[in-house]
């Protein structure tokens, strides 16, 4: 269990943050430069903040009030800085057992030993930081934090030097070593896929402030603001007004449309938006039309198509629209080719009430 | 050949490169590590003697060493023509080379090493023995040899401070001039060979660590 909360005023901008993080994996989601390594800095005791607080599992070591400041060699926090900071001038073997020099010779050597298989880095003790790959050099990082026994792990953007096949693989490993150890980890990432792949819990954070932290659904699916969806690839993020309340369904205007909401707090005539991920969209076939009641059925035109790996990104003009386009719509390969989408560009979509969520567009309205 | 000089010369060295170690160290860690005020003061007031005519750095070391000094009046060590103050002359004029070589190498280790050190319990004197010295080990060697050289070349304050007394003061560039002063040309090549083998190992040395770097 941490929880932190930070002022310190920086270049360019203040960082004000507030989160909290229960134990498994946690994950700080912003672009470059919002200030995320600097928190995990703060919270490992190696970069000071001007005042807050920082508890850690139910131990104050850091209060700016009660003047409380543990230095880092007494938080019993692993850090993972970004590149991985192994010292070059030991081998895998030395860096992994760097910290346990006060212990017994023979307690240092079984402890090095059991991490070194446990991170399957046996006949790499020897080498060099420069002579293991990316991946080795990760793995020797991360069994060198945990030899100390921390009893939370911080790692600064762990897959940003690794090539995509490798990150998937590590990903997982980092999600076993977390149930393993039982310890809180919180990763800092910039990646959209390493934030939904690992994040338990997501901070959403820009230019020094926390702007929603929540569960992995809450943020991704029901981000607060039009910042946050814009961050977690929302995808459509579209200008909507209230027009109607009814029973259970609250009704939007949408380029000339009729939408029907689940129930929101947002008084008729409001200006919200409405969001929907491009790969909640579905494509209706007209044969299927009658398998169960739809809502929400659109039509109208694709008018660009991008293919990225196994996945087709739509852009789709609405029928009477005047805008370029209106929709994104993502969906696998084989779905595109079963709906013959190559020769077939009118189409009719159902945006389903379920996966449909609304934001204020003023953001003095408090949501709740 | 009288080989007092030869040995003079390696006793006043090896005084002076130690000190220029320990202080070399010590400033190149304060100046590489730390920010306060009157730093860059310092650092350019170390540099002087890399610039200044030898009789300059051998007139303040007089005004240092002399009478009316407080390590005379107050600590009574009477150094002035004795081979110690030959030893505090080689220091002033070896140390800067040692200073700037070490501030860059400490300043070039990555300070995340450095910290991931403190949080897996290091201590700031373990962060400097276990990770800051070996990581500048190259630049600090190189410093260090460039600046023994220098030590053992000193002429010019050495000649002020400390004269150039026969089988006293008389350091081997001393000897040597002494021995052109004195047309003793074949006792003065056999000196001017040997320094310039000892300095030729010394820049050889240098440049050797410069390499594997």
């Amino acid at each position: 269990m941490l929880e932190v909360s930070l002022q310190k005023r920086l270049d360019g901008f203040q960082l004000n943050a507030a989160f909290t993080a229960e134990s498994g994996l946690a994950v700080m989601f912003g672009p470059s430069g919002a200030g995320k390594s600097l928190t995990l800095q703060a919270i490992a005791g190696t970069f000071p903040p001007e005042a807050g607080r920082i508890i850690i599992d139910g131990q104050t070591v850091y209060d700016s009030a009660q003047r409380i400041n543990l230095p880092p060699q007494a938080r019993r926090v692993g850090y993972v800085p970004q590149h991985y900071a192994l010292f070059p001038h030991l081998t895998a073997r030395e860096n992994i057992g760097f910290g346990l020099v006060h212990l017994p010779r023979h307690e240092r050597e079984r402890r090095t030993g059991e991490l070194i298989e446990l991170f399957d880095l046996q006949g790499l003790e020897h080498r060099r930081p420069r002579e293991l790959s990316g991946g080795q050099q990760q793995r020797v990082a991360l069994a060198r934090a945990l030899a100390v026994q921390p009893r939370l792990l911080l790692l600064d953007e762990p897959f940003a030097a690794l090539d995509a096949p490798l990150r998937a693989g590590l990903r997982q490993e980092l999600v076993q070593v977390q149930a393993r150890s039982g310890i809180t980890v919180l990763v800092v990432t910039h990646d959209l896929a390493d934030a939904f792949a690992l994040g338990q819990r997501v901070i959403v954070y820009d230019a020094g402030r926390v702007l929603q932290q929540g569960t992995r659904d809450e943020v991704f699916f029901r981000p607060a603001t039009r910042r946050v969806a814009e961050f977690v690839g929302t995808g459509n993020i579209l200008p909507a007004v209230v027009e109607h309340l009814e029973e259970g369904t609250s009704w939007l205007q949408w380029q000339g449309q009729h939408i029907a909401t689940p129930p929101a707090p947002f008084a008729p005539g409001t200006p919200v938006y409405l969001c929907i991920r491009p790969t909640q969209i579905l494509i209706v076939r007209p044969n299927r039309m009658a398998e169960r009641k739809r809502e929400n059925l659109l039509c109208g035109h694709i008018v660009s198509e991008m293919m990225q790996a196994e996945t087709y990104t739509l852009q789709m003009r609405l029928d009477h629209s005047t805008a370029a386009h209106d929709l994104a719509i993502a969906l696998p390969g084989y779905v595109y080719h079963r709906l013959s989408l190559d020769s077939e560009k009118r189409i009719m979509v159902e945006l389903r009430r379920q996966v449909l969520h609304l934001i204020p567009r003023d953001t003095t309205v408090i949501m709740h | 050949m009288s080989w007092h000089p030869v040995l003079l010369s390696i006793q006043v060295t090896a005084v002076a490169s130690l000190l220029i170690l320990v202080l070399g160290l010590t400033l190149a860690l304060l100046l590489a590590r730390s920010h306060f005020p009157g730093q860059i003061f310092l650092e350019t007031a170390i540099n002087l003697p890399l610039v200044l005519p030898p009789s300059v750095v051998g007139y303040y070391l007089l005004l240092v060493l002399g009478r009316g000094s407080p390590l005379v009046e107050r600590l009574g060590w009477r150094s002035l023509f004795t081979w110690q103050a030959a030893v505090i002359a080689s220091t002033v004029v070896g140390l800067p080379l040692m200073v700037q070589a070490a501030k860059a190498a400490i300043a070039g280790v990555d300070p995340a090493l450095e910290k991931v050190a403190r949080t897996l319990g290091s201590s700031e004197r373990e962060v400097l023995w276990r990770v800051t010295l070996p990581l500048a080990r190259r630049g600090i060697l190189a410093g260090f040899a460039l600046g023994s050289a220098r030590a053992l070349g000193e002429f010019g304050a050495t000649l002020m401070v400390a004269g150039s007394i026969p089988d006293r003061t008389q350091t081997l560039p001393l000897a040597i001039y002494d021995a052109v002063q004195n047309r003793q040309y074949d006792l003065a090549n056999k000196m001017v060979l040997l320094m310039t083998v000892l300095s030729f190992l010394a820049l050889w040395g240098v440049r050797r660590l410069e390499q594997s770097a």
